[in-house]
């Protein structure tokens, strides 16, 4: 009978989740220590946590306890945040119009009220890159949700479903793979002839999808194999059920994180393409357009450029580090 | 249908009316890019409410495919059924449609994993996990289930389950998990079960917790269970019956006791042979010389033939039917795919 063997078995479990919460605990003393600037692959070993005692986690609120110890991700996601405010309510920190320009004021440099001096039109750069925030997140953030939702839509499908379906999407996505992007952008984005945003992104969505599409795509046929979703099957779960419930969630992780990254490659896209003159255009406010304007009068006037190019950087390493945190989060294979 | 006379007329006789789940001349092929893998090559065995069935044989003998093929989670393709009947109270499953074959599983019939961590979806709370059984089949509210999801691992002693219902699997021990499974297994009380290796995967003295646990529930609700193992010292505890596969069929099917007492195949036989005894110290351990069939190139004749020692020209030229076994003093029916079954009984 059971009964007896019972405190056996539990103590062997005991010691087991023990040893991880031990090693749990030291990695929290390590990181409380100091290991600023620690950078991808912070924090050492790891593996399942949580004992019988801990409260219970799943991946996620592990993942998430993980981020707010990684110093990369507390600093990225500050900055995000501050971008993300300051292109809702650009006028919070700026009392200027970007569009009020004076050509008398061309090219001068810093001085009081304008910090960051004039550009060549004699507008104010300190205005001009705190607006232009608004473009470069509103491209990022549209663009990469486009692209996760239709690439893990499409992917996830194919991966799940097989067959014919799946050859299809996979040599669609050999053509889109094909395209180079910025001779892509060139020729479909010169024919716009539309002011807003929503070109550019519909671009990036169009030539993006098909990376997440692979990644859905190879995830979740990895997951479908797992025996779990067996299981379920096993035990009467349908199609949806097995896709949304057991197969989306243990999938969802890498499509996230390339999501992540992406986002950060897809402002600097924007600005590439406004630097070549088919992405945004004026009167829409975006560092590329600016970058592209400054770009030959670097010699004589800098700041016009190291402004707006400086905002740039920094927005899109913010998002790449804080694509590489949430990778290190998500993965235990990378702890 | 490609059934060869002699299991026809095996085939064809009226089941018992306890009969609950009765395969017939099954066959599962599978497709790959290295050829066609006959995994299983007409497979009959019948299992009654109550009764365990342990299905024995080695890796790639089909046991495991032939339980897909029950449950309908054969993966398909690049497996296909070619032939055959898997009838469910009389009611032949392969002619169903996959919505109703849904509705079967789970419900009324189910089926036991090897691996319980990586049965059970390691981003879903137990409790979650147990209550979709309720949420699927019975449109059951979350919090009911959750009630129920208690109830269950309190059924399959697992301590303190109300605290423990909203604990991920990996928070639990390896005996404790599969006991998830099997409360999973048995939420609805379904009346066939089918348990794929339960205890391969869990250390020796939890394998038999588990396996009285699971005999219990099943004295308790009177279900079928075929227990899939290739251990036979789980089997000579909990079976009624064995059934022996061999390259994708049945070669012995008999009571349990009779089958330890004196088997009617040569393979069987090597199987037993192989068990390690405790007087054998020093000696080497005995082992069937060979390797099991390449599926995709079964030999001609009895599939055993290459690696039997009683093997003589005819099991290499005639596929051996299933033999009526039969002796003084056996009560049950019992067969055997050996030409030279009586020699082999004789010992």
């Amino acid at each position: 009978m059971p009964e007896p063997h019972e405190p056996a078995e539990g103590a062997v479990a005991g010691t087991g989740m023990g040893g991880a919460m031990d090693l749990a605990a030291s990695e929290a003393t390590t990181l409380a220590a100091g290991e600023a600037g620690a950078g991808p692959g912070a924090g050492p070993g790891g593996g399942p946590r949580g004992g019988p005692s801990a409260p219970a986690r799943s991946l996620w609120s592990d993942a998430w306890r993980d981020l707010r110890r990684n110093p990369v991700f507390l600093v990225s996601g500050l900055i995000i945040l501050f971008l993300v405010l300051i292109s809702l309510w650009p006028s919070a920190i700026t009392s200027g119009d970007p569009l009020d320009c004076d050509l008398a004021n061309a090219q001068k440099g810093s001085s009081p009220g304008h910090p960051f001096g004039f550009n060549g039109q004699g507008c104010d750069v300190y205005t001009r890159t705190v607006y232009g925030a608004r473009a470069s997140v509103t491209v990022g953030v549209c663009a990469t949700l486009g692209v996760a939702v239709l690439g893990s839509v499409l992917g996830g499908l194919a991966g799940f479903f097989g067959g014919v379906w799946d050859a299809i999407l996979s040599r669609i996505t050999d053509v889109f793979f094909a395209i180079p992007v910025v001779l892509g952008g060139l020729v479909l984005l010169s024919v716009v002839t539309s002011n807003t945003v929503w070109p550019v992104i519909g671009f990036m969505v169009l030539l993006g999808w098909p990376q997440i599409s692979r990644i859905a795509r190879g995830s979740v046929i990895t997951a479908k194999q797992h025996d779990y979703v067996q299981a379920a099957r096993a035990l009467g779960a349908s199609n949806a059920r097995m896709l949304l419930r057991h197969i989306a969630p243990n999938a969802v992780a890498p499509v996230i994180v390339v999501a992540t990254i992406a986002l950060g490659t897809y402002i600097a896209l924007e600005a590439t393409l406004s630097y070549l003159g088919v992405g945004l255009k004026p009167p829409t406010v975006s560092w590329g357009i600016d970058i592209s304007a400054a770009s030959q009068y670097i010699r004589n006037a800098p700041h016009m450029l190291l402004w707006p190019a400086g905002a740039l950087a920094v927005t899109v390493l913010a998002f790449i580090m804080l694509g590489d945190a949430v990778r290190d989060a998500l993965d235990p294979k990378l702890r | 249908m490609a059934t060869p006379a002699s299991r026809a007329t095996a085939a064809t006789a009226p089941p018992p009316a306890s009969t609950l789940l009765e395969v017939r001349d099954l066959r599962v092929e599978f497709h790959t890019r290295d050829g066609v893998a006959k995994a299983v090559n007409g497979v009959d065995y019948a299992v009654a409410a109550g009764e365990t069935l342990a299905v024995l044989g080695e890796s790639g003998s089909g046991k495991s495919v032939t339980a897909q093929a029950v449950m309908g989670i054969l993966d398909v393709p690049p497996g296909r059924i070619t032939s055959g009947e898997i009838l469910f109270r009389g009611q032949d499953l392969l002619k169903l449609k996959e919505e109703e074959r849904r509705k079967i599983r789970g419900a009324d019939m189910a089926m036991i994993f090897q691996d319980a961590l990586s049965s059970l979806n390691p981003v879903l709370s137990v409790g979650d996990q147990l209550g979709e059984m309720f949420v699927v089949h019975r449109g059951m509210s979350r919090k009911d289930a959750r009630a129920k999801a208690v109830e269950l691992m309190d059924r399959v002693r697992i301590p303190a389950a109300r605290e423990r219902v909203t604990q991920y699997p990996h928070q639990f021990s390896g005996g404790m998990r599969q006991r998830i499974m099997i409360a999973m297994a048995m939420a609805l009380e379904p009346s066939l079960i089918i348990a794929d290796e339960p205890t391969t995967a869990l250390d020796v003295t939890v394998q038999a917790q588990v396996m009285d646990l699971l005999a219990e529930l099943q004295r308790e609700l009177h279900m079928g269970l075929i227990l899939i193992t290739h251990d036979l010292g789980v089997v000579a505890d909990v079976a009624d019956r064995i059934a022996v596969m061999y390259a994708g069929r049945i070669v012995e099917t008999a009571p349990v006791h009779e089958i330890y007492r004196a088997p009617a195949h040569p393979y069987t036989k090597g199987l037993l042979e192989s068990i390690p005894r405790l007087d054998q110290k020093g000696q080497d351990l005995f082992a069937i010389k060979g390797l099991p069939p390449n599926l995709m190139d079964i030999p001609p004749g009895c599939a055993f033939n290459p690696r039997c020692p009683m093997a003589q020209d005819v099991c290499r030229i005639e596929d051996p039917p299933l033999f009526h076994v039969t002796y003084e003093g056996l009560t049950a029916e019992r067969r055997s795919a050996c030409h030279f079954w009586k020699e082999t009984l004789r010992g």
